[in-house]
């Protein structure tokens, strides 16, 4: 079988997944401290954090746990596709990545719906920010990169 | 001398064929990415404010005052304005300009800023206060997709088979209009994006006023992309590497601006060297008379020609 060039593009996507797996696991790294220390922090919070941290409060240990394991799906996801997308395979590429891109799309959603408007919740322009690579990443899967992702 | 139909077909060919894989060669793919990502982090920063503002006023069962809020976004716009158009902050004018009546009447601030008050009270604040930091932002970001239209096939020795079937001028003009078309569709998606989410979340200007002024600043966006994109056409012709040429690219673009601005602090004149590229003209898109704008337009066409005509000549010529 005659090993096919791999797109620049599709290069270009794996480095990103990559380091955007980085920056996730990093954020998971935070939010597990920060839960871990929330009980002991509540009288050292400087005035002006104050309302982010008793929103946080507010929403209660389910809906943290909720999105504390969407955002270390999503990591994982990232690094395994990015991985795909590398080696140009079918299931762990293409597969992997469309469901990345799935599970992120509903985690800005449900952000929407879940999160107080202190904590970054509502329709924002940080929701836009936030859905551009999912969707780029479900548009260029099934279009641009269809065929180079078939080992 | 006509250019013939034969030209306009490949030309036609090329371009479109550079524009639809600019995203399969990477570049294209971290330029859409890196241009939403920063266009609407802007938009972000700027809107969110205001955002919050009247989602405070709302909790605290107030009615949202039209004026109150836009005369908030006018004073916290006010210094960004002041500062990227490079206008006297008010102190400085009163102790330069001695008050005198005005003959058509008009107030003090827009005597001493006119450029400031047409863009800040005259036009959608928020949508001014956007573009001028994006006409500042964008190029910068513009590199990353024009850094390679030739290079990597001049290094692979890949434009080779396709000189067998065109001429180079062809794949020049060709490439840097299908170049031209990604920029320009980029442009077009962020700045709709940013006027739809303002126009449909805050209410405060008319979707006509808001409408007419998205298209404006869409227009001196992508007018503004040409000359650095020619900038990074000629620099990709020149140099075989594409890493280098993205570097080389970007120290044109930064350098000049850097230089010009740490110049004048050892030497005046040094402010003037801007003027190589288009920093010094550019925000003359968004100025209120029309003279100034058609001005600014025109130099930027200018500017991208000269470039472009400097790239080819080279391009023409040199062993590939």
């Amino acid at each position: 079988m005659s090993e096919r060039t791999r797109p620049g593009g599709l290069t270009a996507l794996a480095v990103i997944n990559i380091v955007f797996c980085g920056s996730g696991l990093l954020g998971v790294l935070g939010m597990a401290a920060l839960f871990a220390l929330m009980g002991k922090m509540a009288d050292e919070v400087p005035e002006k954090s104050r309302q982010q941290f008793e929103a946080l409060q507010k929403m209660g240990g389910p809906r943290l746990v909720f999105m504390f394991g969407l955002s270390l799906v999503t990591s994982v996801l990232l690094l395994l596709s990015g991985i795909g997308y590398l080696k140009q395979k079918r299931v762990l590429g293409r597969l992997v990545g469309n469901s990345y891109a799935v599970i992120a799309v509903v985690s800005s959603l449900v952000r929407v719906f879940l999160f107080a408007p202190e904590l970054g919740g509502g329709f924002t322009i940080g929701t836009i920010i936030g859905l551009v690579y999912p969707v780029l990443t479900l548009v260029l899967l099934n279009t641009t990169f269809k065929d180079d992702l078939a080992n | 001398m006509l250019v013939g139909s034969h030209t306009w077909r490949h030309l036609r060919l090329i371009s479109a064929n550079w524009a639809g894989s600019a995203v399969r060669s990477g570049s294209g793919l971290v330029f859409l990415l890196i241009a939403l990502v920063f266009g609407l982090s802007v938009a972000h920063l700027v809107l969110s404010p205001v955002e919050m503002l009247m989602r405070q006023e709302r909790s605290q069962g107030r009615q949202v005052s039209r004026a109150e809020v836009v005369e908030r976004i006018v004073e916290a716009g006010r210094p960004v304005v002041r500062w990227s158009l490079g206008v006297k902050t008010e102190v400085q004018e009163a102790e330069t300009s001695p008050a005198a009546p005005d003959p058509f009447g008009r107030s003090a601030a827009v005597r001493r800023d006119p450029w400031s008050s047409f863009l800040l009270d005259e036009r959608p604040a928020l949508l001014s206060v956007i573009f001028l930091i994006l006409l500042f932002g964008m190029p910068f970001v513009i590199s990353f997709l024009a850094f390679n239209q030739f290079s990597g096939d001049v290094q692979s020795r890949g434009l080779r088979y396709l000189l067998l079937r065109t001429e180079r001028g062809n794949i020049y003009w060709g490439r840097f209009l299908g170049t031209a078309l990604f920029s320009t569709a980029v442009m077009a998606i962020l700045i709709g994006t940013i006027a739809l989410y303002a126009g449909a979340k805050i209410h405060i200007y008319s979707a006509g006023a808001m409408a007419l002024w998205s298209v404006h600043g869409f227009a001196a966006l992508a007018v503004l992309m040409l000359p650095y994109l020619a900038v990074c056409t000629w620099v990709s012709a020149m140099i075989d590497a594409p890493f280098a040429s993205l570097v080389v690219a970007k120290l044109v673009i930064a350098g000049v601006l850097v230089f010009a601005l740490v110049g004048k602090l050892a030497w005046g004149p040094a402010v003037y060297f801007k003027y190589a590229l288009p920093w010094g003209v550019q925000n003359h898109l968004l100025h209120p008379e029309w003279s100034h704008v058609l001005g600014a337009v025109a130099a930027c066409l200018g500017y991208a020609g000269v470039f472009l005509m400097l790239g080819h000549r080279h391009f023409v010529r040199r062993d590939l």
